[in-house]
């Protein structure tokens, strides 16, 4: 077993060594993370936007707004509350603000008010940085009422000194416990997992799939290279030359795993550390399982050109009908192809931690139909196995 | 003298194509055996066949009194391969290369990189051993390919065209290693084109034509059944026996 496990470093040092593999397993499909989230997710750079529905109009939300747009840094955009709504639900936007109706006059009346924040998840980073921006431009924005009601309050009662230091101290000490105007948090409740999430999944899965697929060639190109001939010469039985092979893959793609994880969830905030951690167990099944696919591809195909073709259409074909683009879910006779596709459950595996709520366990049906594909892989593929391409090899 | 290779009516085919038919030699102990023959002639095949790649449709071979068709474990053990064609990791050191196939047969780690740093000493790529293979010449590609064999140390070691396509100096430090090989107690099975060096360096020689043997004999003893053996040259005996029309 020690041999199989040395092969297995040998071939990931191997992979390490290969320069467009690392750019195709590993860069490529962080360019496209960077480019989906891009069109999908927040704006980049050092600017941010506050999405808003100003269902008040008054002067006061106004002159809160106004203040945002001065920060030079925020931009203001205005939606409709259906807008919004469909704008969040789309991920288009992580955090939205609401104006209530009424808004303004409830402040002018001195009746405290909220400034509604409804977020997805943590709201992103950009959309704490903005309900911290607004926090402070609405302060700022009623501190002036709150001195002219101070103001009105002294010039109504002709009381003297005391009074009127008691009547700030209290206003004060009002302002400070409850202020005018209160920016409140509200989680949105998220039912079905967004867009992004699938996306991510989908594009993790559908380069570990290709690159383990495709990784076949590499076997192929080792027949033809005669080394695979040399190992068979020296003490390697053939079920090390095997078990080597697989664990070598399952390295490889959970190392690619992880680095596309850490990025998803470091860069895009896609969940919290526990949801991270039960992803690398589920990245480590579908490696297993991409892997002993991928094995099943160099055990059948018998020129570079096979390879290629089935690693391509093994993953186009189990990428476009396993939900990786769009939702299969109640499409009928795709919602069945899908079924087929083994991408279907590590995605919904994936979406489903993804999303912060879900639990490996609760993914139990996806992980045993991803084990059991690793498991009869890894069967077909050792029975299959040939260390030559001539047909009459022992 | 002692046998250490005996071959037994080895046949093989190809799509129904004998490559090789009724083969039965033997190779003694520390001998240097060349298996001479034309293109196509079933060299390649005789060696897989020996060195447990290949499962012969017929006949057997014993290699240190073990059976290579039921006791290949045995015979991988004692047997060293090195390919006609380059076979290594041209993205990785000739050191790495070296060490990978030395733990492939079993070797610890630490022996295996003192054996990689020895052999590369040996075969004069000391200064470049931790460069990756693919940068290499072809003359030091074959001596990678030639070393990675000898990592275990074996008692029996095959040869295929070892010297094809490189300079001079390359192909003496070829000889001198196998020679030197042959005087540690290696047995070794040495195919190649070129007849001189073929006189050279081995001691018995077998001339393959159509995937049957039909010579065999030291250099001189094939040199008289065709003429004086002061005279004759190993090409004038081979073109002999082979004849004049092409092969392939
Ligand atoms: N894997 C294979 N599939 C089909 N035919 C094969 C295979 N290997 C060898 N042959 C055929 O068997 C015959 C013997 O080939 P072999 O490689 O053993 O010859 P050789 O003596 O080594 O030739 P060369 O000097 O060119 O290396 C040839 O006709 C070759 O085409
Ligand atoms: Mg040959």
């Amino acid at each position: 077993m020690g041999r199989a496990f040395h092969l297995a470093r040998f071939e990931l040092k191997r992979y390490f060594a290969d320069r467009a593999d690392l750019a195709f397993g590993i860069a490529l499909p962080i360019v496209l993370f960077a480019v989906m989230t891009g069109a999908l997710g927040e704006d980049a750079g050092f600017r941010a936007t506050m999405h808003v529905a100003d269902l008040d109009g008054g002067s006061i939300a106004h002159r809160i707004l106004e203040r945002v747009e001065d920060s030079e840094v925020i931009t203001v955009r205005r939606y409709t509350r259906d807008e919004l709504a469909d704008a969040l639900g789309r991920t288009a936007i992580l955090t939205g603000f609401v104006i209530p109706p009424g808004f303004s006059a409830s402040i002018d009346s001195g009746i405290p008010a909220s400034i509604i924040v409804e977020q997805r998840g943590s709201g992103g980073s950009e959309g704490q940085i903005v309900a911290g921006a607004v926090r402070e431009a609405s302060h700022e924005a009623v501190s002036a009422i709150e001195l002219r009601r101070a103001v009105g309050a002294l010039t109504s009662d002709s009381a003297g000194d005391e009074r009127l230091d008691e009547a700030v101290q209290q206003l004060l000490a009002e302002v400070h416990i409850r202020p005018l105007v209160e920016v409140v948090t509200e989680p949105m409740h998220v039912p079905e997992a967004s867009e992004l999430d699938r996306l991510l999944a989908g594009i993790i899965v559908m380069f570990l799939l290709f690159s383990a697929t495709l990784s076949a060639r590499a076997l192929i190109a080792e027949r033809r290279s005669g080394t695979l001939e040399r190992l068979v010469t020296t003490q390697l039985s053939p079920g090390e030359l095997f078990i080597g092979k697989f664990l070598a893959g399952v390295g490889r793609a959970t190392v690619q795993s992880f680095l596309l994880l850490g990025l998803a969830f470091a860069v895009l905030g896609v969940a919290g550390p526990l949801a991270f951690l039960q992803c690398l167990i589920l990245a480590l099944v579908v490696a297993a399982t991409v892997t002993s696919v991928g094995l099943v591809v160099a055990a059948l195909a018998r020129t570079d050109e096979q390879a290629a073709i089935s690693a391509v259409l093994v993953t186009m074909v189990m990428s476009m009908f396993g939900g990786t683009f769009f939702p299969t879910t109640g499409a009928g006779w795709l919602e069945v192809l899908s079924r087929f596709s083994l991408n279907t459950y590590a995605v919904d595996a994936f979406m489903g931690l993804f999303s912060g709520t879900g639990h490996l366990p609760d993914q139990g049906p996806e992980l045993a139909v991803l084990s059991g594909v690793a498991i009869a892989g890894l069967a077909i593929a050792r029975t299959m196995f040939r260390v030559s391409s001539s047909p009459l090899q022992s | 003298m002692e046998t250490y290779l005996q071959a037994e009516a080895l046949a093989k085919h190809f799509d129904g194509v004998a490559a090789v038919e009724d083969v039965s030699f033997v190779i003694h102990t520390k001998e240097i055996f060349g298996l001479l023959g034309p293109n196509g002639a079933g060299k390649t095949t005789t060696i897989r066949m020996l060195s447990t790649i290949l499962a012969p449709d017929s006949g057997d071979v014993r290699i240190g009194g073990h059976s290579a068709v039921r006791e290949g474990d045995e015979v991988r053990k004692r047997i060293g391969v090195c390919p006609q064609e380059l076979a290594l990791y041209p993205e990785l050191s000739a050191f790495d290369n070296l060490v990978f196939f030395g733990r492939m047969n079993g070797l610890p780690g630490r022996a295996a990189k003192a054996r990689a740093r020895a052999l590369l000493a040996e075969t004069g790529l000391d200064d470049r051993g931790g460069e990756a293979v693919k940068k290499y010449s072809g003359g030091m590609k074959r001596r990678v390919n030639i070393a990675i064999a000898l990592m275990n140390r074996p008692k029996l070691l095959f040869l295929d065209e070892p010297t094809v396509g490189i300079d001079p100096q390359s192909r003496n430090k070829i000889f001198e290693t196998v020679l030197g090989l042959r005087d540690e107690g290696t047995t070794v099975l040495y195919t190649t084109h070129y007849m001189e060096e073929a006189d050279r360096l081995c001691d018995r020689i077998g001339i393959m034509d159509r995937g049957r043997i039909i010579a065999v004999g030291t250099p001189a003893e094939l040199k008289r059944q065709v003429g004086d053996p002061g005279k004759t040259t190993l090409e004038e005996v081979f073109l002999r026996l082979t004849g004049r029309s092409l092969r392939d």
